[in-house]
């Protein structure tokens, strides 16, 4: 383990490692939470991107990070980061590159890619225990072309896809129970609104080998329609509303980081977005917002504090 | 055939705009062609749009050309900001035939002797939509609204329709909003009504295609070279996406830098001696910093009365504002 643990805000670092200048929309959730976990990850990390908003990032010639970045097709940036591991082992193994030049091989994808198209890629990835960390970025939709639903939506929301009153009429995959059934070496949500909780994750699965996997969901102003300003406030009711539960898997064993007393009712976080808009204009739908709420009630009646 | 560029920023319905002129000149008969620019850019970011018009007499009037208008009868910018930035390409092409619309707060005069071009160039009175930005997205309606006046060949009956029918999914609140703006600027735009005339159409027959220069093939090291730099797309300034300017009262700031710099989308609030410093050639006025900032230390002013603030200590010679371009 590090010596230089992260306990308070103030531990954050006050220097800021992913460059400016991203084609990122104002406002990115997903930008937020990417360069709160560059700075804990540090320089010595090796992209591998799947198509999705993100690949906007590095466009020739320009290129925010600090080293290599490698784009791959959607449903293969576990494959591609295989493929970079090995390479980076081989080079090891013969002494051509010395122990300290060795790189953390970082999967960098949308929700998109994670909760569909490249499922089995990392599904592949876990069962070889690929050392590698998993980055989805989360924003429920397919942002980057105009946020069709994926596997990630939530029930209820208006995607380019799912118009109408209704809004999507599937549920949002639990991608980290999904994750978590591999037993990999590590599974986590975060989100950028809360930095420390995000900081000291990233801090514990640098220090594991093996498939480490992290869910970060993402306020969207573009694709969940609000004020970009909104984005942070957003991501903190999308944890007090138990709506995005804070938690971690590690050793076969889920632990909640976040148990939100007094959650203040779900709507609190929905009426803050275009998507849901459905839900209380003209009229209040109270039947889907009461069934939005009695989802979110049951996860928590199943969680047993630690 | 008229050629009709509109720019403006990511988030203000530019797209939307061109379409709308599309569909009131195609109900008013015409052949049209409208399109955005498809890029990587984002809400905030500069962006145009085109529409091409050609009247539909008979055979033979289809439009030919494609692509990027060069030589524009009309231009609507937007947003008045737009024009002190090259890379938007706002003035690309205008000569003495051009009408040049501008949605500002300014005089006419004043962005005739800013520009000294060799154009009519008109006022479109900004309204609330540039300080209030969930008013953002109907600029484009608004400006179209400007635009189908000065084109003299629509009546406000084919603009009404064509907001209804491109706006339809959206559903009646938003198109009621959208009809009003437009039909609104149509009627202050009358004095000038039919001032933009139609450009001449250029024939396929007889087409001569621009001298292109041969480019000899270079290897991939030389005509597709390594970038090696680290981090270094802050070269891309992306503090020109901003209609709202954060800026940080240090007399009340309570130097609890890990707040503010930390949830910067964009890394863009740095820390020097303590205090968060931000960083404005790429600060995207998200304005995320003036919501979670614990004192309420940051307040988010709109972009043109800053910069209006900024000319004038320069001026006076009282300050130069905080430079970050060479940090």
């Amino acid at each position: 383990m590090s010596d230089a643990r992260i306990k308070r805000m103030k531990d954050l670092p006050s220097t800021h490692l992913l460059g400016t200048g991203t084609p990122m929309c104002s406002g990115c959730g997903g930008l937020e939470a990417l360069h709160e976990i560059y700075d804990v990850l540090g320089e010595k990390t090796v992209f591998v991107n799947a198509a999705g908003c993100m690949t906007l990032l590095s466009v020739y010639p320009f290129t925010p990070f600090r080293g290599s970045w490698l784009y791959t097709a959607m449903a293969s940036a576990p494959a591609g980061a295989q493929g970079v591991r090995d390479a980076l082992d081989i080079l090891l193994e013969q002494g051509r590159i010395p122990p300290e030049d060795d790189l953390e091989v970082v999967v960098l994808t949308g929700d998109g890619s994670a909760y569909g198209m490249g499922m089995s890629a990392t599904s592949g990835a876990m069962d070889r225990n690929l050392d590698f960390i998993y980055l989805c970025y989360d924003n429920e939709g397919y942002g980057n072309t105009g946020q069709q639903y994926s596997s990630a939506t939530p029930h209820g929301a208006a995607t380019s896809t799912s118009r109408g009153s209704r809004g999507y009429p599937g549920y949002k995959k639990d991608l980290f129970a999904v994750w978590a059934a591999h037993a990999p070496a590590y599974v986590a949500t975060v989100i950028g609104s809360e930095p420390l909780d995000l900081a000291r994750k990233i801090e514990k699965a640098k220090e594991i080998r093996g498939p480490r996997m992290i869910i970060a969901l993402s306020p969207c102003p573009t694709g969940w329609d609000y004020d970009p300003k909104l984005s942070v406030e957003i991501g903190k009711l999308a944890v007090s509303t138990g709506v995005w539960p804070l938690k971690e898997y590690i050793d076969g064993k889920v632990t909640h980081t976040r148990l939100p007393h007094d959650r203040p009712p779900v709507e609190e976080y929905l009426k803050l977005q275009g998507r849901f808009a459905h839900l209380f204009e003209p009229a209040r739908d109270e039947e889907l917002l009461a069934d939005i709420q009695a989802r979110v009630d049951r996860y928590w009646e199943n969680v047993t504090p630690a | 055939m008229y050629r009709i560029r509109i720019h403006g920023r990511g988030g203000q319905g530019i797209k939307m705009a061109s379409r709308i002129l599309g569909t009131a000149l195609f109900r008013s008969g015409f052949t049209v062609q409208d399109a955005p620019k498809y890029g990587a850019e984002r809400r905030g970011a500069p962006i145009f749009s085109t529409v091409r018009a050609a009247r539909a007499t008979g055979p033979g009037q289809a439009i030919n050309e494609r692509g990027i208008i060069h030589r524009p009868d009309l231009v609507v910018v937007a947003d008045d900001t737009l024009l002190a930035v090259p890379a938007a390409g706002t003035l690309l092409g205008i000569d003495s035939g051009s009408v040049v619309l501008v949605n500002s707060h300014e005089k006419a005069a004043t962005w005739r002797e800013r520009l000294n071009l060799d154009a009519t160039l008109l006022i479109l009175p900004a309204g609330e939509e540039v300080e209030d930005r969930a008013e953002l997205p109907h600029v484009g309606a608004t400006c179209a609204g400007a635009a189908a006046c000065l084109l003299g060949v629509i009546e406000p009956e084919a603009l009404a329709a064509a907001i209804a029918e491109e706006l339809a999914g959206l559903g009646e609140p938003v198109v009621e909003k959208n009809r009003t703006r437009a039909l609104a600027a149509f009627t202050a735009m009358m004095d000038q009504r039919g001032v933009v005339r139609e450009g001449t159409a250029i024939a396929a027959e007889g087409f001569t295609p621009p001298s292109w220069i041969e480019l000899p093939f270079e290897d991939a090291s030389i005509s597709a070279p390594d970038i090696r730099a680290a981090a270094n797309s802050v070269q891309v300034r992306t503090g020109l996406w901003r209609t709202l300017r954060p800026v940080i009262d240090y007399d009340h700031c309570g130097k609890c830098w890990w707040v503010c710099s930390t949830f910067c989308p964009d890394s863009a609030i740095l820390v020097e001696n303590g205090l968060p410093v931000i960083d404005y050639d790429h600060c995207k006025g998200c304005m995320v910093c003036v919501g979670v900032c614990p004192p309420h230390a940051i307040a988010g002013i709109p972009e043109y009365l800053a910069q209006a603030q900024d000319a004038l200590e320069t001026e006076t010679g009282e300050s130069n504002g905080p430079d970050t371009a060479d940090r």
